[in-house]
């Protein structure tokens, strides 16, 4: 295949025009093909009438809480040794998984106690 | 007999490299003991200096001449030559059978989720890399051929398989000192990134934080690798085999019923690669092949690429937040940048330096992510229109 563009300071010019500029519409596209993820998440799924829901009993519920904070407990002994306790329980953030995530890592990245 | 004893002597010293060593060797060792220290004691990529700067040293140790009155041989440029086990490993490289072995291990272990969660900032990917384009005119400029400044100018896409791709595709009789250009800013992207970062951003600007978008699904995960493969396949087939083993890699470890390849390709099979990219990619660090106008050229070139790749980013992501609602960090520009995580890793740094309750590692991934794509784009492009299948 011959070379389309000639082996000259403007040609070098050219190139990096159209291979810049083209770049940035291709991944557009890309982006665009991205956006549009979202709807394959609808496919085989049917629309189902959402359950009322179930108001449980106050004791029943702090029953279960103290059972969560046990099994938590454990688990954290389990996997992070005694050196761990836990100061504090909150209700789960929606859309928080990064941050949370995110923070576990830059705490234990260089910690040697933890398994990479 | 003290006359004997002293011809002996010097003949068991001739034996020895000791007498061969050159001031160039000394520089030479200086820059692998100097890689080693990074990766040691600041913990800058670790991983690729370790293996790089080390048989940067011992390739610079030299040994006896191989016929009396020739240029002194190392060690290991014994083994990086013909029948040597290292010349295997150069060949690996200089064939392109590493490079798409590298993006199998980089794709299991890289969840693209962010990328997919924020499709807006895979512009950032493209954004920057107007580093590729600058070093590529200037090497031009420079007297290199345009095929040479092509092969030069991908250093900016701080992708290594990518670089090294592209320079055999271009300029085989580069690959040396472009790889070695390449992996070595990548390794020192902690170095060479913030200053430009912090010089382009205000403080109010490094301390924004951005609130993650959506989940994304398990079907999405596994439905991205395929629709990826299917487009670079169909409209980029000269970068293909790289980002092909690169969404095989990343399907192995989203379908969920592979974990074994997953874990062996992200593992085991990552770190066998990486001893021999890096080992291979040292050795050809000799001082005679090293030190020469050329190269250092290369060099310079490349740390100018890594530059302007850098601020593109951040402006371009300076330029998105004109039209944005709700404001992006421009430090996660920076990360568009392909070098996977490390781009990211720094923009995360630099910004957690600013704002410790700011953790951007996974927003600065999505941008990083995309600037693989940038890179693939940009030097399928440029192997397209120099002629290049």
């Amino acid at each position: 295949m011959q070379p389309i563009i000639p082996d000259t300071l403007q040609g070098a010019v050219i190139l990096s025009v159209i291979d810049f500029f083209l770049s940035f519409i291709i991944i557009s596209g890309i982006g665009v093909v991205l956006a549009m993820f979202p709807l394959i998440n609808r496919i085989g799924t049917t629309r189902v009438k959402a359950k009322p829901e179930v108001v449980r009993h106050a004791q029943v519920a702090d029953a279960e809480t103290e059972a969560h904070i046990a099994v938590i407990a454990a688990a954290v002994y389990a996997t992070m040794g005694s050196a761990y306790r836990i100061v504090s329980i909150e209700p789960a953030h929606r859309h928080a998984e990064w941050l949370t995530e995110a923070r576990l890592a830059h705490h234990t990245s260089h910690s040697p106690y933890t398994k990479h | 007999m003290f006359d004997q004893t002293l011809v002996f002597l010097q003949a068991l010293l001739d034996q020895t490299g000791a007498v061969n060593i050159t001031w160039q060797n000394l520089v030479m060792i200086a820059i692998g003991a100097t890689m080693v220290y990074l990766a040691i004691i600041k913990h800058y990529e670790p991983l690729l200096l370790i293996g790089i700067g080390f048989s940067c040293i011992v390739a610079n140790v030299p040994g006896p001449p191989d016929v009396p009155g020739g240029p002194a041989i190392s060690a290991l440029l014994y083994a990086v030559r013909e029948g040597g086990l290292f010349h295997y490993a150069y060949e690996g490289v200089a064939m392109l059978i590493i490079p798409p072995l590298i993006f199998l291990g980089v794709g299991a272990m890289t969840d693209f989720g962010p990328m997919i969660a924020n499709p807006k900032l895979v512009i950032l990917g493209a954004g920057a890399h107007l580093g590729i384009f600058v070093a590529l005119i200037l090497a031009k400029l420079l007297g290199f051929t345009l095929s040479e400044a092509g092969a030069i100018g991908i250093i900016g896409g701080a992708d290594g398989p990518m670089a090294i791709f592209v320079a055999v595709k271009l300029a085989p009789h580069l690959l040396g000192p472009i790889s070695v250009a390449a992996y070595s800013y990548m390794a020192l992207m902690p170095m060479i990134q913030p200053p430009v970062m912090r010089l382009l951003t205000t403080k109010a600007e490094r301390q924004i934080s951005m609130a993650q978008l959506r989940k994304v699904s398990k079907v999405e995960k596994i439905a991205f690798p395929i629709v990826i493969a299917i487009i670079v396949n169909l409209f980029f087939p000269p970068v293909a085999p790289l980002i092909t083993m690169l969404m095989l890699g990343n399907l192995m470890k989203e379908c969920g019923v592979t974990e074994r390849l997953a874990k062996t390709a992200a593992g085991p099979f990552m770190n066998v690669i990486i001893i021999i990219l890096t080992v291979a990619i040292g050795g050809t660090m000799a001082a005679d092949k090293f030190l020469n106008l050329e190269t250092l050229m290369i060099v310079v070139l490349g740390l100018i690429a890594f530059v302007f790749g850098t601020a593109s980013g951040v402006l371009t992501a300076k330029i998105m937040n004109l039209f944005l609602k709700e404001k992006i960090n421009p430090l996660i520009g920076s990360a568009g940048i392909a070098s996977v995580p490390i781009a990211a890793r720094v923009s995360h740094i630099v910004a957690h330096e600013e704002n410790p309750n700011n953790y951007l590692i996974y927003h600065a991934m999505g941008p990083n992510l995309a600037g693989v794509f940038g890179t693939a784009i940009s030097g399928g492009i440029l192997l397209a229109l120099l002629g290049v299948n």
